[in-house]
């Protein structure tokens, strides 16, 4: 079915078609839910909600980009709102690792470049670590990334350009996975 | 040759794969909880209809009732003239089918749900409490009007039967209980003919004298 006549039918109230439109961009909007959760029940959680508001609102889209970079900027809003709702208890977690002394530190101290590249992911600030995670993980061009952040195309690019020193400072210690 | 930062670049996308990977997408589950919540939310919005039903029906009813009353003479004798015609059995026909969607949606919606959460390992003792509030509506529907259509009269025994086993279900229930009322609602295929007789769009609501 054309996405055209999907949204004409949805926003006439039919419910195949507002299932029909679920099925065609729950997977995207569900994997880049998680990529920046890291949990699957607020991943679940983000997406059920991404999906409410995108209904109510979509007589509001006025077709000025792909559906699927509205639902995005959609997702990415319900996603960056929820987390914040939950940083204070990211951060107390955080705290207790550190304490542990998990995060930083020599390589002896901590083999595993995983965890290691995963604390440093989590340590980016919010604006860097999403336009990380959807340019080089979930492969989102600058200009989507643009549209659903509201961010101009070349912000997109210098927040990525920042993330990825900031992640290479913070593995120094691998230099030699790379090095070679 | 390559420049350090691109090789550190590669090495960090490849690397960075296996950060926060995702699970396959539990559409079923996520779709039972978006169609509760919005089905919820269509009910809010309608009830300021039905408040304004209520009242025009009202109108009507003291409408009828002036009529009646000035339609009198003089004498007392009543020229047995009506001054307002109203289609009752019409009118009693949309309530009919205005609450039999609702009903339907809302059922829809629950049995739905308590699929998706029986297959995750999460039915609890709050369907039962759900279930007894829709067989109480299903059996209400029975008697009236509504069952008059066969094939609507059918899928409300079928109803009436699986929320009858939601609603006896207990905490420490015997898993083959839910099996068999899963296996029920397979067999005479209750959800696909149920949302085959829920209407697309919002619930029907039409007003006195509307095509």
């Amino acid at each position: 079915m054309d996405e055209r006549d999907l949204i004409t039918r949805v926003r006439a109230g039919d419910g195949t078609a507002e299932r029909a439109l679920y099925d065609a961009h729950v997977d995207r909007v569900y994997r880049l839910a998680y990529r920046l959760a890291g949990d699957d029940a607020l991943a679940q959680d983000f997406t059920q909600e991404t999906f409410i508001r995108a209904f109510e609102k979509l007589d509001t889209f006025r077709g000025d980009s792909a559906l699927s970079t509205w639902l995005h900027a959609i997702t990415t809003s319900v996603v960056l709102n929820g987390l914040r709702k939950v940083k204070r208890f990211r951060q107390r977690e955080a705290d207790l690792e550190a304490a542990d002394g998990v995060s930083g530190g020599p390589r002896a101290a901590e083999p595993d470049l995983k965890v290691r590249l995963r604390q440093a992911i989590d340590a980016l600030p919010p604006g860097y670590r999403t336009v990380f995670v959807m340019h080089d993980i979930e492969g989102f061009t600058h200009e989507e990334i643009g549209v659903a952040l509201g961010v101009e195309t070349g912000t997109s690019k210098a927040q990525l350009s920042r993330a990825r020193a900031k992640l290479r400072e913070s593995l120094a210690d691998f230099a030699g996975e790379w090095v070679s | 040759m390559m420049h350090d930062d691109d090789k550190f670049n590669d090495w960090l996308q490849e690397a960075a794969k296996d950060y926060n990977p995702p699970r396959p997408t539990p559409r079923e589950e996520m779709w039972a909880r978006i169609a509760a919540r919005r089905s919820n939310r269509r009910v809010i919005e309608l009830r300021p209809w039905i408040r304004w039903g209520l009242a025009a029906a009202a109108l009507l009813v003291l409408g009828i009732g002036i009529g009646r009353w000035t339609a009198h003479d003089e004498s007392g004798v009543s020229h047995a003239t009506p001054v307002a015609s109203v289609d009752t059995a019409g009118n009693r026909d949309v309530l009919y089918q205005v609450a039999a969607t609702q009903y339907l949606s809302r059922t829809e919606t629950f049995l739905t749900g308590f699929r998706a959460d029986l297959r995750a390992g999460r039915a609890d003792t709050r369907f039962t409490g759900q279930a007894r509030d829709l067989l109480t509506t299903t059996r209400l529907l029975l008697d009236s009007p509504a069952a008059d259509d066969p094939r609507m009269r059918v899928l409300l025994e079928d109803l009436e039967l699986v929320l009858a086993q939601i609603s006896q279900l207990t905490p420490g229930r015997d898993p083959h209980d839910t099996d068999l009322i899963t296996q029920g609602m397979d067999q005479r295929s209750v959800l696909p003919k149920l949302r085959s007789a829920i209407p697309a769009g919002p619930v029907p609501l039409r007003t006195q004298g509307a095509s």
